[in-house]
């Protein structure tokens, strides 16, 4: 069963690529419409998601090096990254507080128990971080990587549109952002932009992973 | 298919970077994961021109443009957690929706300011 899983998850991202591709609208961005269409095709052949996981594992598995891939932009384009230190720093410093002083008020507002909202906190980062954080300061993993997840779905759908309404030129911001925003699956977006786009969004997921973290520790620290 | 068995042979060799960083995880106690500490390790390997890039650059960007991939099993995990979906799930999605609106639009906005003005000094 194993391959059967992994090459059907293959074929059915292949095709949603392919349909973005055609017909650009947010709900069919990859990691949208290809989870979708296999949630309705494991219902239909009575196949439960932990299973369908144990056999998919290798590709969640495929995280890790995908992590330690992103060495090589930082790598090509050090130089540019020493330019912009500030710049980075500055944004990136404010975007992660944004992230978790917005995501606590706004769950505080909805009433989330205090499990959910431990767990939503480092939602914004890359997942093996975000598990990472979760688990320093109290939350539950599992429930963060689903955080993580809706929140590069999210990132896919509202960054282009935040972008434009706020008329962001300069692609060093407008890649700052989205990674910023949306880990990886902003990078992702990035890469639909322009070279440069894509290169301050990896440096914004990296330096957003390890603020954040560095946030988590202090949080142990001091509360 | 060359390409093909240069990017699996490269991704084989970015798992050496994956063992290493574990390793490093096993003697220094930080919460950091062992794929950071690869990614760190891999850095300072290009960087000393211990390996060349092209040993990686194929294997690295097929890893990259194909992320998505990787997170699909963890979406349709999502299942499992019927309690979201049923009670808060909307709320849920919106609230993201919403906070990543404001970290996108603050960031973006904090760095254009940050280089308008560096551009503004530089006249």
């Amino acid at each position: 069963m194993m391959i059967v899983f992994t090459i059907l998850t293959y074929f059915l991202y292949l095709f949603s690529k392919k349909v973005y591709g055609k017909i650009p609208f947010p709900i069919f961005q990859p990691l949208l419409l290809a989870p979708i269409l296999l949630i309705m095709l494991i219902t239909i052949m009575h196949v439960s998601a932990n299973q369908y996981l144990e056999d998919a594992k290798w590709l969640s598995h495929m995280l890790g090096p995908a992590t330690i891939a992103f060495a090589v932009p930082i790598y090509k384009h050090f130089s540019t990254i020493k330019k912009y230190m500030v710049t980075i720093l500055i944004s990136i410093t404010t975007g992660t507080l944004v992230a978790i002083f917005s995501t606590y008020l706004l769950s505080k507002l909805i009433h989330l128990n205090s499990d959910f909202l431990i767990s939503i906190l480092p939602r914004s980062i890359t997942t093996p971080i975000a598990i990472e954080v979760s688990k320093e300061i109290g939350g539950l993993p599992t429930l963060t990587t689903v955080f993580v997840i809706i929140t590069g779905v999210m990132g896919g759908v509202v960054g282009p549109a935040v972008l434009k309404w706020l008329s962001i030129k300069t692609p060093i911001a407008k890649g700052l952002a989205l990674g910023m925003g949306a880990h990886g699956v902003g990078t992702n977006k990035a890469m639909e932009y322009g070279k440069q786009e894509e290169v301050f969004s990896s440096i914004a997921m990296i330096f957003a992973a390890f603020i954040t973290l560095g946030w988590g520790t202090l949080f142990i620290l001091f509360i | 298919m060359l390409k093909i068995g240069v990017i699996i042979l490269q991704v084989c060799f970015l798992h050496v970077f994956l063992f290493l960083g574990m390793a490093l995880k096993h003697i220094l106690p930080l919460p950091i994961p062992a794929s950071m500490f690869g990614l760190f390790l891999l850095f300072l390997a290009l960087y000393c021109k211990v390996i060349k890039l092209e040993w990686v650059e194929q294997g690295a960007k097929w890893l990259m443009a194909e992320l998505l991939l990787f997170f699909i099993p963890s979406a349709v995990g999502i299942v499992n957690y019927e309690q979201i979906i049923s009670i808060q799930g909307l709320e849920i999605v919106v609230l993201i929706a919403i906070s990543t609106m404001i970290v996108m639009g603050m960031t973006a906005i904090t760095a254009e300011r940050i280089l308008a003005r560096k551009r503004s000094e530089r006249h």
